[in-house]
C-alpha cells in the first residue's frame, strides 16, 4: 500500500464547524486585558494565577501544567500551576490579546514584612475564635444527644461548655496557613516591569515564524492545540478541549517549498496510522493561507 | 470553589494575589483530598447539549483542582530562609522526614539546594522566608531557578521524578570513579554530594585528596625509594655519612671473616669507591668485582655471610644463612603429567620443532648464512603454494594458508572494520561544548530506606536534560557523556514544554552466529 497524498484545505470540514461553534468567541474586556500577564521564567513564559490560566483557555490557549498539584503534590497524573506556554501562545496572547510579559520585581520588603505579621497574628485570632466556636457547637451537640441521660455526664459537659471560654486555647502550631501560588499581580506592585511579549521571541527564526503561522490559522479555526514532540510533529490537534477529546492531527510545518524525503513521509505517516492519528503537513503560503496536506495510507488489496 | 469563594478585600497592600481570609484557611482544614476521576473522553463534538454540559462539567472541576490554594497547618511546616548570596536555603526549625534524602549540612547548620526547597515548597512541606516574608511558589521559581543553578527545564524534570518517588541529587563528575579506580577498586571518596556544584567547583576539593593519599598510599613509600634506589639521592648529606661508614666497616668484618668465597657480596669494595667527594656519573656498582653465590653448584655450599648491618633498616639484624635447609625444600620432584596434559605436550612438540631438531639450519655457521637459508626456503616456498604475485608485493592475503583452524577465528581475522563499542576511544575526546551536561544522579525509589547522603552508592541511572526544540546528540556527545558516567547508564530526559520524555542510547554489538 502507498500512502495517498491529498490537499485538503482544511482537513475535516465537519468537525472544524462544530469546534467553532464550541468555543464562543472571547470577548475581550478592557479589565481582562489589563489584568492578564505572562510571567517569564528563564526563556520560558508560565502562567502563575488561576484566573489567567482559565482566560487563556478561554482564548483557545491551553498550554500545559507544570506545577505540583496542591491538593496531591507527589503524583503525575494531574498537575497544578503554573501553565506552562508554548512560545507560539505566547506570542498569541501578547499580540491577538494583548497580554503582557512580566519579569519578577525587586520586593520592597520592610514595610511589607511588618504587614504580613499583622495579617498572621489576625488570622491567628480569628482562627482561635473558629475554633472556640466549632468546640462549642461539638459540646452542645453532645449534650442535645444526652438529653435525658446520667445527670452527672450532663453537668460535666454543660461545666466544661461554661468554662471554655476561659480554658480554651488554640495552640499556635494548628493554625491554618497559606502556602501562596502566585505572588502579587499587577495592580498590586506598581513597581512591576511590563515587557513586550517579543522580549521573550527576540530570537526569532523562519522555522518559528511557519510554526507560529500554522499555529495561528488552527487555533483561529476553532482547534485546540498541545505540542507534539512526542509524536513526532509540531503540535497536537484537537477538535475541541483537551480535558474531553481525543487529539485527531499530528501538524507538522514545512515550508511550502521545502522537499521532504519519501522516508520520512513514510515514517510519519507510519507513525500517524500507530496511534490512530492523522499526520497533517501544514505549510503556510505567501497569500496569508496555509495549506494542509494530510497522509493516509490507503491499502488496495 | 477557591474561584468562587468571597476573597478578603483588605486595605492592606497584597504581596500575595488569590489570598485566603482566615475562615476560608479554618475550612481548608478539613477539605477533601481525593483527585476526582476524569471520564472518557468524546470523539468528536457534535454540539449536542449533553456533550457540552460534560464540558462545562469537566472543566469546572478542572478549574477548581488546579485553583486551589496550598494550606497547611504551621506546625506541620518546616520554616526556612532563602540565601541569595549562596543561593541556597537554610532551615530555621528541624528538618522533616526529607532530610534523609535531601539537603546537606554546614558549620552546624542545614540547607536545602533551591530545587529541593522549590520541590518542597510545592509538596506544602517547607516555608520559604526572604525579609521576613513567606515567598509563594511563583517566586520560588523566580529566585530560584537560574542557569547558575538549576533551569526550569532540569527542575520539571527534577521534580518529575521527585513526585514519582525517585531520588534525584545534582551530578557531581569528581565524584565518579575514573577507569583505574574502578580496576583497582579503590574505596569512594566523596564529600557532600552537590556541594561542590552549588559553588561552581570552586570549592577545592582539597581535604579529598590528601585523604585519599593516605587511605591508598603506604606511609613509608618515600623511606622505601630511598632504601631500594640509592642512587636517587646522590646529593644527600645522610647518605654521604652512611656510605662513609659503609667503607670502613667491611674492612674490619673482613678481617674476622676468613671465608674469602662467601664475601659479602653486597657491599661495594672497588677500589673506585663512590666515596671520592667528586662524585661522577658512572655506576656506583662495579659488576665485575661483585660475585654471586652460586646456588646451584654441585658439592657443599658455605654458608652466606651476614649482611653488613649498615645497610640494613632499622633494629633489623640478619644472621649468617645456612643454605641447606632452604636447598631441601626445593620441589626436586619428576613432573608428572595427566594424560590429558601429556597428549596436549605432544601435540605442541609434533608442531612447533625446535629450530635445532632442523638438521640444515645446524649446518648454518652464522647468523648471514641462516639468513641465507630461510631466503632459500621461502623462495621455495612461494613457488609451490605461495605466487609471488600475491605474497611479495604491499598487499598481500590477510589470512596464510593452515593459519587459523576455527571459522569464528578466521572472520575475526578477514573483518577489517572492527565493531565499535559507545565507550571506545572515548577517553581522548577532550571536552565538548557546554551544551551537554550531565545534571542529576537518579536512585529508585526502593532504596530511599537504606540511602545515606554522604555513602549514596551507585546510582540507577544519570540524567542528562535536554529539548526538543536542541539538537540530537551525536555520537561525540554519546562518547564523553558515556565516558563521564562511567559504569552508570545515561538517560536523556527531552522536555517539551512541561511534557518529558525518557530517552537513552544502548550500546549494541552484532551476534556473530559461527561458533568458535
Amino acid at each position: 500500500s502507498f500512502p495517498a497524498r491529498a490537499v485538503l484545505p482544511p482537513p475535516r470540514p465537519v468537525s472544524l464547524g462544530v469546534a467553532s461553534a464550541q468555543r464562543p468567541k472571547v470577548i475581550k474586556t478592557a479589565a481582562m486585558d489589563t489584568d492578564c500577564v505572562m510571567h517569564a521564567c528563564g526563556s520560558s513564559a508560565l502562567l502563575w494565577r488561576a484566573a489567567e490560566a482559565r482566560a487563556a483557555r478561554r482564548a483557545g490557549i491551553v498550554g500545559t501544567l507544570v506545577g505540583a498539584l496542591a491538593r496531591q503534590p507527589r503524583q503525575n497524573a494531574r498537575l497544578g500551576r503554573p501553565v506552562e506556554l508554548l512560545k507560539e501562545e505566547a506570542r498569541l496572547l501578547g499580540e491577538e490579546e494583548g497580554w503582557a510579559l512580566s519579569h519578577a520585581p525587586e520586593r520592597s520588603e520592610v514595610r511589607l514584612a511588618e504587614q504580613h505579621r499583622e495579617r498572621m497574628e489576625h488570622s491567628y485570632a480569628e482562627q482561635s475564635l473558629l475554633a472556640l466556636q466549632e468546640r462549642k457547637a461539638v459540646l452542645q451537640r453532645v449534650l442535645a444527644e444526652k438529653q435525658g441521660a446520667d445527670d452527672d455526664d450532663n453537668r460535666a459537659v454543660r461545666d466544661r461548655l461554661g468554662n471554655l471560654d476561659d480554658t480554651f486555647s488554640f495552640p499556635r502550631s494548628a493554625m491554618a496557613v497559606q502556602l501562596s501560588t502566585a505572588r502579587a499581580g499587577l495592580g498590586h506592585d506598581p513597581e512591576e516591569r511590563r515587557f513586550l511579549v517579543s522580549e521573550l521571541l527576540r530570537t526569532r527564526d523562519e522555522q518559528f515564524e511557519i510554526r507560529f503561522r500554522v499555529f495561528r490559522d488552527l487555533r483561529n479555526k476553532g482547534f485546540y492545540l498541545t505540542s507534539g514532540g512526542k509524536f513526532g510533529g509540531d503540535y497536537l490537534v484537537y477538535p475541541g478541549d483537551p480535558l474531553r477529546f481525543h487529539a485527531h492531527f499530528i501538524a507538522l510545518c514545512v515550508a511550502l517549498e521545502t522537499a521532504l524525503p519519501l522516508c520520512d513521509v513514510l515514517a510519519l505517516s507510519r507513525l500517524g496510522v500507530n496511534v490512530k492519528k492523522t499526520v497533517l503537513l501544514c505549510s503556510p503560503s505567501s497569500e496569508g493561507t496555509v495549506a494542509y496536506t494530510s497522509l493516509q495510507w490507503s491499502g488496495m488489496a | 470553589m477557591a474561584e468562587s469563594a468571597q476573597r478578603e478585600t483588605s486595605e492592606l497592600p497584597q504581596f500575595c494575589s488569590e489570598w485566603l481570609s482566615p475562615s476560608e484557611l479554618f475550612a481548608a482544614r478539613s477539605r477533601c483530598h481525593r483527585i476526582p476521576a476524569r471520564g472518557q473522553k468524546d470523539f468528536l463534538p457534535d454540539g449536542s447539549a449533553l456533550q457540552r454540559e460534560r464540558l462545562e462539567r469537566s472543566l469546572e472541576e478542572h478549574w477548581s483542582l488546579v485553583s486551589e490554594e496550598r494550606v497547611e497547618r504551621l506546625g506541620a511546616l518546616v520554616q526556612a530562609e532563602w540565601i541569595p548570596s549562596k543561593r541556597v536555603v537554610e532551615l530555621r526549625t528541624p528538618a522533616g522526614k526529607f532530610w534523609q534524602t535531601m539537603g546537606f549540612s554546614e558549620h552546624g547548620k542545614q540547607f536545602l539546594l533551591p530545587e529541593e526547597a522549590l520541590y518542597l515548597m510545592e509538596c506544602g512541606s517547607v516555608q520559604v522566608f526572604l525579609h521576613g516574608l513567606p515567598l509563594s511558589i511563583q517566586e520560588g521559581y523566580e529566585m530560584f531557578l537560574s542557569p547558575s543553578t538549576v533551569t526550569l527545564q532540569q527542575y520539571e524534570v527534577f521534580s518529575h521524578l521527585k513526585r514519582l518517588g525517585y531520588i534525584v541529587t545534582r551530578f557531581e563528575p569528581s565524584c565518579v570513579l575514573s577507569h583505574y579506580e574502578r580496576t583497582l577498586n579503590l574505596p569512594v571518596q566523596r564529600d557532600r554530594q552537590g556541594r561542590a556544584l552549588k559553588r561552581k567547583r570552586s570549592h577545592s576539593p582539597h581535604t579529598d585528596e590528601q585523604e585519599g593519599e593516605e587511605s591508598t598510599e603506604p606511609p613509608d613509600h618515600e623511606a622505601k625509594n630511598q632504601r631500594f634506589d640509592p642512587e636517587n639521592h646522590p646529593d644527600s648529606l645522610t647518605e654521604e655519612k652512611d656510605q662513609g661508614e659503609v667503607e670502613d666497616k667491611p674492612v674490619a668484618m673482613e678481617s674476622t671473616s676468613d671465608a674469602v668465597l662467601a664475601r659479602n657480596w653486597w657491599v661495594d669494595r672497588s677500589p673506585r669507591s663512590p666515596m671520592s667527594p667528586t662524585r661522577s656519573q658512572a655506576p656506583r656498582w662495579d659488576f665485575f668485582t661483585i660475585t654471586f653465590p652460586d646456588l646451584g653448584a654441585r658439592g657443599p655450599l658455605s654458608p652466606l655471610v651476614a649482611p653488613d648491618p649498615t645497610v640494613l633498616p632499622g633494629e633489623l639484624s640478619v644472621s649468617e644463612c645456612e643454605l641447606t635447609p632452604w636447598l631441601q625444600r626445593l620441589n626436586l620432584r619428576k613432573e608428572r603429567l595427566s594424560r590429558r596434559e601429556q597428549e596436549r605436550e605432544q601435540a605442541r612438540r609434533r608442531y612447533q620443532r625446535s629450530v635445532n631438531d632442523d638438521k640444515e639450519v645446524r649446518r648454518c655457521g652464522n647468523w648471514a648464512e641462516y639468513q641465507e637459508l630461510l631466503r632459500r626456503r621461502r623462495r621455495h616456498h612461494g613457488q609451490r603454494d605461495r605466487p609471488p604475485h600475491l605474497w611479495e608485493s604491499t598487499v598481500k592475503p590477510l589470512v596464510q594458508p593452515g593459519q587459523h583452524t576455527s571459522p569464528g577465528e578466521l572472520l575475526d581475522k578477514i573483518s577489517i572494520i572492527k565493531p565499535s563499542r559507545l565507550l571506545d576511544g572515548a577517553a581522548r575526546l577532550e571536552e565538548g561544548a557546554d551544551e551537554w551536561k550531565i545534571s542529576f544522579d537518579v536512585f529508585q525509589p526502593d532504596t530511599v530506606a537504606e540511602f545515606k547522603k554522604s555513602k549514596p552508592g551507585k546510582p540507577y541511572s544519570r540524567l542528562c536534560v535536554c529539548s526538543f526544540e536542541g539538537p540530537v546528540p551525536d555520537l561525540r556527545v554519546l562518547k564523553q557523556l558515556a565516558f563521564q558516567s562511567g559504569d552508570i547508564p545515561v538517560t536523556f530526559a527531552v522536555v517539551d514544554h512541561g511534557d518529558i520524555s525518557f530517552y537513552c542510547f544502548k550500546d549494541f554489538q552484532l551476534p556473530t552466529d559461527v561458533s568458535h
